[in-house]
């Protein structure tokens, strides 16, 4: 029997349109788009055909679309690239992806702080945003928690401040409509059906960005490097589709099943992710569970990892004040039923019952 | 058939452990403990990630499931502080018997139980039998590569539910298990080092735990005549004759280490031939009565020495022969022949010329 999977937050299986649409950029259009000549043409309509679905989902001009390697490369492109041509003071949320929060330590950036339920404390980000700034980096949704932040509140502080908005939308694909405040947007497409190793920056069309990748012209001079044809039309794919239905019924379902068995939902009373639940079972490590619901059969995670494979504590869940090694993230996808919703719960039930068991038994 | 759970380290004994199991038709996990952080005076070298990945390279390689465990903080608490504050104190810790009896047979078996697990197993070279009173822990077959004396605070309840398949082999049938089940940790060197302290040097370890503290003072004789000085108390071991730098005349060696002098105390050979140890924290597998002739290790790799344990909660060790170079800190192990009875933690030697 194949594991229920519901990890989706990391990564989720090609969706069958996403697969019949990028398969011929493998066979017969497996040319390079930026070849003048004949094998060229195919791969190049592909690849600007997609474009305009990224584009159309995000509400942007497809020229405004670069294409990178992903999401983690976007963010990188967004923050080092806004900041090289307009020097100037960075903020960032505490509960940001490390592929924000890392470069943006790098860079000097001040944090701004969240509440209990992972929001920004926007009386916080006004304070913090009159003495101006350049650019303002924040999540749509948080990676572990699914809690969605709000974009329109934080795009006004940060249009008084002078600044522009920078939003990871990483999340977002698949699971809601795009996000409309922003300046800059990251996405990817591999979380809800498209292929790993792609995802786009996508701009406003008052925003530049220096090149950090050097040593060609595509995507207008902006992202040097061959095109990575088959997942870039993946992604376009994903955002065509949209979001995958049901999701919302699913995640009521999960949550009342891990309510019943007393957990607490992180983030529950702030708007959430259709797709993600992020549960806690006070004094039970997180990776504990997730080890055991592996041998049940159902694939889940603890937060981030590091390079030994190991969980790490959450910095997500420390910044909400939260213990930082409890957490298990269950997040759906479009091809979860509800049947492998049920099928979670039960392993969930067994795997506490086993450890309180091997606890009484150290007592 | 059963479910077990192997604690992977990444060397080739626990692989072979894995493989074995397997091969018996077990339902086996690897899990690998993450133990404490990279070596900070050495960025970009992570301890502990190759053998990680050794580790999971192999459970690949038998289809297992794999996980990595993060221990850093229980670790943190019972064996590295432990290290720090046993030398600081004046004696000489042993890492490797606390991370057995905390680590590996309390905090991993607990979380092996907890995945639904009937035992866990691990490569080290010991015996557990089952006899009609329950389980007992013996040395391994392989007398050079016994590690009994390392798991001595293991609980009847932690035998009950512990493999050691390596027990009864050699270590060369080990590796040739290896090399015929295409392990790629086949040929790895084994490591004898306390994995934590680069270069094995403590006493760096130690400063960089503890800035404020010094420990530099005086070597002594035993009639408080100053011989010279040195940099740090906890740099020495009873018995210890290298780097003192000093003459007595004759040899002189390490006897006593006082902390709240600072002063490291040096006699000539035949003063370190002890009579006999008191030891606290005992556990007790089965007691021998007083008058029993057993034996006793007071060492790693140390000979077996008869001796006889007194009455009482803080029993003496009484030897039978003097034994050389009784080392706070360390443990004692009783054994009857192959069996170990029990053991517990040196306080000190109970002194006296041979």
């Amino acid at each position: 029997m194949s594991p229920v999977y519901l990890d989706h937050n990391a990564t989720g299986p090609p969706r069958p349109e996403v697969l019949a649409r990028a398969l011929p950029l493998f066979t017969a259009h497996w040319g390079n788009p930026s070849s003048g000549h004949a094998l060229g043409r195919a791969p190049a309509a592909a690849v600007e055909d997609a474009r305009e679905d990224v584009a159309r989902w995000a509400g942007a001009r497809p020229r405004d679309v670069i294409f990178t390697s992903g999401a983690t490369e976007a963010n990188q492109l967004a923050l080092r690239g806004v900041l090289a041509l307009r020097p100037g003071r960075l903020l960032v949320s505490a509960v940001e992806h490390p592929s924000i929060l890392e470069p943006a330590a790098a860079i000097g950036a001040e944090i701004l702080p969240v509440d209990a339920s992972g929001r920004v404390r926007l009386d916080l980000a006004e304070a913090l945003l009159r003495g101006g700034a350049r650019l303002v980096s924040v999540q749509a949704a948080n990676n572990e928690t699914g809690v969605l932040q709000d974009l329109d509140a934080l795009a006004e502080l940060t249009r008084a401040a002078g600044a522009w908005l920078h939003v990871d939308a990483a999340q977002i694909p698949g699971r809601l409509p795009a996000p409309t405040a922003w300046d800059l947007l990251t996405i990817t497409g591999h979380k809800a059906g498209g292929f790993k190793g792609v995802g786009a920056l996508v701009l406003r069309p008052h925003v530049a960005v220096t090149p950090q990748q050097l040593g060609g012209s595509q995507e207008r001079g902006r992202r040097a490097g061959t095109l990575n044809t088959g997942a870039i039309v993946s992604l376009g794919e994903v955002c065509r589709l949209g979001a995958a239905p049901g999701l919302l019924d699913l995640r009521v379902r999960l949550e009342q099943g891990v309510l019943a068995l007393g957990a607490a939902i992180t983030g529950l009373d702030a708007p959430r992710l259709p797709n993600t639940v992020h549960l806690r079972f006070p004094g039970v490590g997180g990776d504990a569970l997730v080890i055991a619901l592996d041998g049940l059969g159902v694939c889940a995670s603890a937060g981030a990892a590091c390079a030994s494979g190991a969980a790490k504590p959450s910095p997500v869940l420390a910044a909400m004040g939260l213990p930082a090694t409890e957490g298990v993230r269950l997040s759906l996808g479009w091809n979860t039923h509800a049947g492998e919703v049920d099928q979670a719960l039960a392993a969930l039930a067994e795997s506490l019952r086993r450890h309180r068991a091997a606890e009484e038994l150290f007592e | 058939m059963s479910r077990v759970v192997v604690a992977m380290s990444g060397g080739v004994d626990s692989s072979v452990v894995a493989g074995l199991l397997v091969e018996q038709g077990h339902e086996v996990i690897g899990v690998h403990m993450k133990l404490h952080d990279a070596d900070p005076e050495r960025p970009g070298h992570c301890c502990g990630l190759d053998d990680a990945l050794d580790a999971r390279r192999v459970a690949d390689r038998l289809n297992i499931p794999f996980h990595v465990v993060d221990l850093r903080e229980a670790f943190r608490a019972a064996v590295m502080d432990d290290l720090t504050e046993t030398y600081v104190a004046g004696a000489t810790p042993n890492p490797c018997v606390r991370c057995n009896g905390v680590l590996k047979f309390r905090v991993l078996l607990q979380r092996a139980l907890a995945l639904g697990a009937d035992a866990l197993a691990t490569g080290h070279y010991a015996r557990v039998v089952n006899g009609s009173e329950g389980p007992s822990l013996h040395a391994a077959l392989d007398a050079q590569k016994d590690q009994s004396y390392f798991l001595f605070p293991m609980t009847r309840a932690a035998l009950t539910r512990t493999l050691f398949p390596l027990g009864d082999l050699q270590k060369d049938a080990v590796r040739a298990h290896a090399r015929q089940m295409g392990l790629i940790t086949a040929n790895k060197a084994e490591s004898q080092e306390i994995c934590f302290i680069p270069d094995q040097d403590h006493a760096r370890f130690i400063q960089r735990e503890r800035p404020e503290l010094d420990g530099s003072g005086e070597i002594v004789d035993e009639s408080g005549r100053v011989l010279g000085l040195h940099d740090g108390y906890w740099r020495f071991t009873v018995g210890q004759r290298r780097g003192l730098g000093v003459a007595l005349g004759q040899p002189a060696y390490v006897l006593r280490i006082e902390p709240s002098t600072r002063r490291v105390v040096v006699a000539s050979e035949p003063r370190l031939w002890h009579r006999g140890l008191r030891a606290a924290s005992w556990v007790w597998h089965e007691r021998p009565s007083p008058d029993e002739r057993v034996q006793a290790r007071i060492r790693h790799r140390g000979a077996l020495v008869s001796c006889s344990v007194g009455a009482g909660e803080e029993p003496a060790l009484r030897f039978e022969e003097p034994a050389w170079a009784v080392a706070p800190g360390q443990a004692v192990v009783v054994y009857r022949g192959d069996r170990v009875l029990g053991g517990a933690w040196i306080r000190g030697a109970i002194e006296g010329e041979a």
